[in-house]
């Protein structure tokens, strides 16, 4: 019986989300409000459940002499919510400044050493290994891919350089970045439509499969 | 002529949104059974898990919610199933916020029941959720215990067999993260980078094309883009392992192979109306010409 | 302070982001430029110390038991934990004054609160309980889950869902080959949406005695598919993300160093 009620909530909050399609409506609007607040709820939730009590309450109760430094993290993760009293809102800074800066720190090393470094290396590799052997084989030659990867790389990072006006050698070097960017932005079209699309393969399959069919006794 | 493409050009998008439902739940309601070919990112995310042995960690990371569900539900649960059948030891843990606990309850609760024989605590397990995405990854790089110090349903991990050995990240084989967004890109560019841990990622299809980039400089072990690659992934376990293949063919449950029928058929709508669009565009622009 | 670990770490950490700031407190109450100067050299400690921490691999820094930096991470899945849920005091003060106030669309306010306080509770109820917020023992749902099945999901999927419809319809209003550009762009995603579906077989399904050539016709399109994907899309790509790395990693050195203040609702000169 609860299954059953709660298949109808979740397929009538369903169709109240999708009669937007056809216009702004109340309807809408009530499911598009009970979204918004139970989300903020389930933040709640999770943070409660899943971080702070394994992770701050529980070790401060069952071994405080190897734990007690984490009240400091909970103090400073508290500290945030002082931003809401109006005459000491500015102690909330050394919050935000120790979450920020910390990621921030995380990040430096991660886009040098996960991003930069590597995709550079991409555009290091020999441009001797050439396949001539079909039309197909060519364009799959490991040295072609090179060196298109190459010249699309750099290419496109000419673009982007807007620190000083392209003159007559980065202009055209710019414009094949930019070719370069618009099949890339192509593809990505063709598969965001993919991926939009799943998602409303997945909502009329729970609507026709899970809701109509058993509602039915298909 | 001209007068009917004004007009097409002007319609209702209601009518748009009419063909785009039609050309979506037809395929549900009757089944083409399209062939799907497999490509070369989701082979080598299949080959690498097919070359661990046999009691090997691994560890599958939700980093999606129900936004992206119906793609990376079936990559999730796809590997899940394919590293229980090779007898790999699976550890779950989520880090995206908004929903991705439940849906790892829900399959690990699903697989589970499917795999009587596999043991939890000792087979597989679910960390649950933990804030602080990268700040638990550069701990878990020293000390998983100290980044989830229990399991979802509180039991300490030093509890679990499955951590007898495993004390850190860089002791787990293999990383399988379905994710939306940032976070996945920070398995690749933070643990893989740091840890040298191999990263398979699943990203919904909207991410995918930026991972090519890291297949192409090493730093992916595999990928599965989005539903199409969820269903390739689907194809080879059930090639491969015959009790997978009979539960692919016999389930009502949704899975990725059953959502590329929807996927052609809309894919064909969208073409068509770009067509359309463009030659009522170029028809209107050679009147304005001749005018 | 007998039976306390006093681990170098730990009273490292305790001296920089326990001590400091209560310094930077009692002297901000009398200075008001302690005030912004205070979290500016907080942020500096915590933005360096993961950074030293990867290229001085000394005990006193990365050390996994008593370095600071491993130390730092912990916190930071705390203090992460608290910052989550901090729009929530904004969201519920908004609502509340639309609702006391009956101000337009009030109704919808206190549908957002009641959802907020309902799952909130039925969180915390389960954290504190012990209870959970997933499956029971018994394999039932907790209060909790069962909201987050029948209210969270459905919402959420169907909210993201609609972004189909009007992708289509965006699509066919707004998708010209105007120029050189667009044609590129519109040609590349045509051919890309071809390829990663069986989009031949499917229009040869009435015609059967096609399907052979359609099958060819796919596996031909599939593979300048990935091609597409594997080298022009994948330069592009490694020229984006090697751009955008470098301007984070430059926004980080500044905000490090105390250059950009913005994040602290400061101005520069501030």
């Amino acid at each position: 019986m609860g299954d059953l009620f709660g298949t109808w909530l979740a397929a009538l909050l369903t169709l109240a989300a999708f009669s937007f399609l056809y216009k702004d409506n109340p309807i809408f609007r009530f499911a598009e409000s009970l979204f918004a607040g139970v989300s903020l709820g389930y933040y709640v939730g999770i943070v409660f459940d899943q971080t702070l009590k394994p992770n701050l309450f529980e070790p401060l109760k069952t071994n405080f002499g190897l734990n007690w430094d984490l009240m400091l993290a909970g103090v400073l993760g508290a500290l945030l919510y002082v931003r809401y009293v109006p005459r000491i809102g500015w102690v909330a800074r050394y919050g935000l400044a120790v979450y920020v800066a910390y990621y921030i720190g995380v990040e430096f090393t991660q886009k040098i050493q996960g991003e930069v470094m590597p995709q550079l290396a991409r555009t290091i590799r020999p441009l001797n290994q050439w396949s001539l052997d079909s039309v197909g084989a060519f364009f799959t030659s490991p040295s072609l891919v090179s060196l298109l990867a190459i010249v699309g790389t750099y290419s496109v990072l000419v673009y982007f350089f807007f620190s000083k006006e392209h003159g007559r050698i980065m202009r055209p070097i710019s414009r094949l970045g930019i070719w370069f960017l618009m099949i890339s932005f192509g593809a990505a079209f063709g598969f965001t439509v993919m991926g939009r699309v799943a998602l409303l393969i997945g909502r009329l399959n729970f609507l026709i499969l899970d809701w109509i069919y058993p509602t039915l006794g298909i | 002529m001209a007068g009917l493409l004004d007009k097409l050009l002007k319609i209702d998008r209601r009518w748009i949104f009419f063909f785009v439902a039609l050309s979506v739940t037809v395929p549900i309601l009757v089944p083409l059974g399209l062939p799907i070919s497999t490509t070369s990112a989701t082979q080598m995310a299949f080959d690498f898990v097919e070359a661990l042995e046999p009691g090997d960690v691994v560890l599958l990371s939700f980093d999606y919610g129900p936004s992206s569900a119906p793609e990376n539900d079936p990559m999730a649960e796809g590997f899940m199933r394919h590293c229980l059948s090779r007898d790999l030891r699976v550890v779950v843990c989520v880090l995206y916020p908004l929903g991705a606990l439940g849906l790892a309850n829900n399959v690990v609760a699903r697989i589970g029941h499917e795999f009587p024989n596999k043991v939890y605590g000792t087979d597989y397990v679910n960390l649950g959720y933990k804030d602080g995405d990268r700040a638990v990854m550069r701990r878990m790089g020293e000390s998983i215990a100290d980044a989830f110090p229990t399991d979802v349903n509180g039991r300490p991990i030093a509890d679990l067999p499955i951590f007898h050995g495993i004390r850190s990240i860089r002791q787990i084989k293999v990383v399988f993260t379905a994710a939306t967004g940032l976070i996945g890109e920070w398995w690749i560019t933070l643990v893989h980078a740091q840890f040298g841990t191999p990263v398979i990622i699943g990203p919904t299809a909207v991410s995918a094309p930026k991972y090519y980039a890291y297949i192409s400089s090493g730093q992916l072990a595999g990928m599965l883009g989005g539903m199409k690659g969820a269903a390739e992934y689907e194809q080879l376990i059930a090639k491969k392992y015959p009790d997978l293949g009979n539960y692919y063919k016999r389930t009502r449950l949704f899975t990725a192979v059953k959502g590329m029928d929807a996927q052609t058929a809309i894919h064909f709508v969208i073409i068509v109306f770009i067509l359309i669009g463009n030659v009522a565009f170029f028809a209107s622009r050679l009147r304005q010409g001749r005018s | 302070m007998s039976g306390l670990d006093l681990s170098f770490g730990k009273v490292a950490l305790f001296i920089c982001f326990g001590l400091l700031p209560i310094a930077g407190f009692l002297l901000g109450l009398r200075a008001p430029s302690i005030r912004r100067q205070g979290p500016i050299i907080l942020a500096f400690l915590a933005g360096i110390i993961p950074i030293l921490s990867i290229y001085i691999p000394k005990r006193f820094l990365a050390h996994p038991e008593m370095g600071m930096s491993p130390r730092l991470d912990q916190y930071l899945i705390i203090v992460a934990g608290f910052a989550l849920p901090l729009g929530i005091v904004n969201v519920i003060q908004n609502s509340s004054r639309k609702a006391i106030r009956r101000e337009q669309g009030w109704p919808f306010a206190v549908v957002l609160l009641v959802g907020l306080f309902l799952m909130g509770s039925f969180g915390i109820y389960g954290a504190w309980t012990g209870e959970g917020i997933g499956f029971r023992a018994d394999g039932t749902s907790t209060p909790f889950k069962w909201m987050e099945e029948n209210c969270f999901k459905p919402l959420q999927s169907t909210i993201f869902a609609l972004l189909a419809f009007f992708m289509a319809s965006a699509a066919f209003r707004a998708f010209r080959a105007r120029n050189a550009e667009a044609t590129i762009l519109l040609v590349a995603g045509v051919l890309v949406m071809m390829g990663r579906v069986p989009l031949l077989e499917f229009l040869a399904t009435p015609f059967p005695p096609l399907m052979p050539a359609a099958a060819a016709g796919s596996q031909w399109l599939g593979k300048l598919t990935e091609w597409i994907m594997d080298v022009p899309n994948s330069a592009a790509q490694a020229g984006i993300i090697i751009g955008a790395a470098l301007g984070a990693a430059a926004m980080a050195i500044r905000v490090i160093l105390g250059i950009e203040r913005s994040y602290l609702g400061l101005g520069k000169g501030e």
